[in-house]
């Protein structure tokens, strides 16, 4: 099934000359995790606020085009209704904490009684998501107490609690260290693999290789490749648009290396572990 | 006092200004106060009250001089102070004031000190209030501190970087200048991005909220206020037929 659908999507913020986003088209199926990347200010955050309404419903601006998150036009749906099925976390863990709520606990309860969850249920998803995202010893403790990457935890603790179908997440690793992020990434996987469609924007390309299933390249506000990311990564102009491969890809490349069964070279450590022990073996 | 509802301290306050404006006897004015400072007192927060007291009667002395000197209707002289006479009925009219003024800030302190600014926010949108609202008055509690520590880390930095902080007021002027532009930029920048935050947590949803926390059932709250409706009952009635 179709989870979202991009059809012609323009986009100029008020007060801006050019198009943050220039007629870009794709589909995502429902379970899909993918990844979107790209340089600095090519526009990837603006293509994830579009999927939530903040584009355009909070800056206003200049739109064009249509997209469709389950079934329902953003451009017709108010935030608070697109929210219920789309959840997004921001790259700023700081920014992302609400100021009116005492601990943690509250913090993340802030979204579900919004949304007019009974008590009961809230309590059980917020220590479920506490033990998911491990943050279950800070529960009590101020929102703005926490370290960069408890913070980072906490907002998406908060947005996981409430059960969105899509889970958009703006670089939600910045402030993690690399084991701390691969536990998020984990984290994020088994929602993925519990059938909820997955978005990220991300810098960290081996990431991407290892958790995507489809990778989203943007450049200056244009859709260049929507594809599995050995044939992104194996792209031969993936200089041009900034974007630097993972390590084990630029290293098959520089062997002539490819992975078996395709026309890509491999993009993480396994496959690039099994190409090369075959090729020298 | 900690464990009397809000809405009910909310109510005292009401009553502490009502009170001595029905009944605008000396007697009523100083009965008011005194309720107020026992009541502090039970609620063993009277240190706390100290430093606002000190404020305020620094504030009230100069109304009483300058009532007592100056006043017009100013007949019988008490006393000279240098060239000045002080009067009589500038004097009584200053302590009219002091005892309003010390009666409204003693029954706001025993709400403010004795209540967390959240539970009192969350009582009144329980009955109604704006969420916006509501949020606005407790995120301001929280923020605020939040900019102070901002503040207090760059000026670490720029204390590091050789800048004088310490000293002598203009000194101190000087190096908070500079501050002003990154910390009010940075929490603009902020409150955008929070703004946005709390749009996809569905802040705006028109559906009716729920609570985490369960309303607290304060036993007396009931009894207190059908008690102080009732002293206002009765003092409009001395009023009226006395
Ligand atoms: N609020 C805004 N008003 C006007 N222009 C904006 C606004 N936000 C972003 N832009 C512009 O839109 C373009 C795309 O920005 P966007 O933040 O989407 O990039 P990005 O790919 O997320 O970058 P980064 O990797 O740095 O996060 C940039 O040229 C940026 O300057
Ligand atoms: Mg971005």
């Amino acid at each position: 099934m179709k989870k979202i659908v991009v059809d012609g999507l323009k986009y100029k913020y008020p007060l801006s000359e050019a198009l943050a986003l220039q007629d870009i088209s794709f589909e995502i199926e429902e379970g899909e995790f993918i990844g979107i990347i790209g340089k600095n200010s090519v526009g990837k955050s603006t293509l994830c606020q579009a999927l939530v309404g903040l584009v355009p419903h909070f800056y206003k601006g200049a739109y064009g085009g249509k997209v469709l998150v389950d079934g329902l036009e953003v451009r017709n749906h108010s935030i608070a209704d697109i929210s219920r099925k789309v959840g997004m976390v921001f790259q700023n863990p700081f920014t992302q904490v609400t100021g009116s709520k005492m601990t943690v606990y509250e913090e993340i309860a802030f979204g579900l009684e919004n949304s007019g969850l009974p008590r009961e249920e809230m309590r059980q998803r917020i220590d479920e998501v506490l033990r998911l995202m491990r943050i279950e010893h800070v529960k009590d403790h101020s929102p703005f107490d926490l370290s960069g990457g408890q913070m980072q935890r906490m907002a998406i603790a908060s947005i996981m609690a409430m059960k969105p179908d899509i889970l958009v997440l703006d670089e939600p690793t910045s402030q993690l260290d690399p084991a701390g992020s691969e536990e998020v990434f984990q984290a994020i996987q088994d929602f993925s693999q519990q059938g909820i469609t997955v978005i990220m924007a991300e810098h960290k390309m081996e990431k991407i290789a290892q958790y995507c299933n489809r990778v989203l390249l943007l450049h200056e506000g244009r859709l260049v490749d929507f594809d599995t990311a050995e044939k992104i990564f194996s792209r031969e102009d993936l200089k041009d648009y900034g974007v630097t491969a993972p390590v084990y890809t630029r290293v098959c490349r520089a062997l002539g290396v490819k992975k078996q069964g395709c026309d890509g070279y491999p993009v993480t450590l396994e496959d690039a572990e099994l190409a090369l022990r075959r090729s020298f073996a | 006092m900690h464990n009397i509802d809000p809405i009910s301290k909310l109510y005292y306050i009401l009553f502490a200004i009502i009170i001595p404006i029905i009944l605008p006897s000396f007697i009523v004015s100083v009965i008011c106060v005194a309720l107020s400072v026992l009541l502090l007192l039970a609620a063993k927060v009277i240190r706390k009250t100290l430093p606002v007291y000190s404020f305020v009667f620094l504030v009230l002395i100069t109304v009483i001089v300058i009532q007592g000197l100056f006043r017009p209707g100013n007949e019988t002289i008490l006393f000279h102070l240098g060239p000045f006479a002080m009067h009589k009925e500038g004097l009584l009219f200053a302590l009219t004031i002091v005892l309003r003024v010390t009666n409204i800030v003693s029954a706001f302190m025993l709400l403010v000190l004795t209540t967390k600014p959240s539970d009192l926010v969350e009582s009144l949108v329980r009955r109604g209030m704006s969420p916006r609202i509501g949020y606005v008055i407790v995120s301001v509690f929280q923020i605020i501190p939040e900019m102070m520590s901002t503040m207090s880390t760059i000026m670490d930095a720029q204390r590091s970087r050789g800048m004088e902080t310490e000293g002598k007021l203009l000194v101190r002027m000087k190096a908070f200048i500079p501050l002003l532009a990154p910390v009010v930029l940075g929490s603009l920048i902020n409150t955008k991005e929070r703004a946005m935050a709390l749009e996809v947590r569905g802040f705006n949803s028109r559906n009716p909220k729920t609570y985490l926390n369960e309303e607290k059932t304060y036993s007396y709250s009931k009894w207190i206020q059908v008690a102080m409706l009732l002293v206002t009952i009765f003092a409009v009635a001395w009023r009226v037929f006395l």
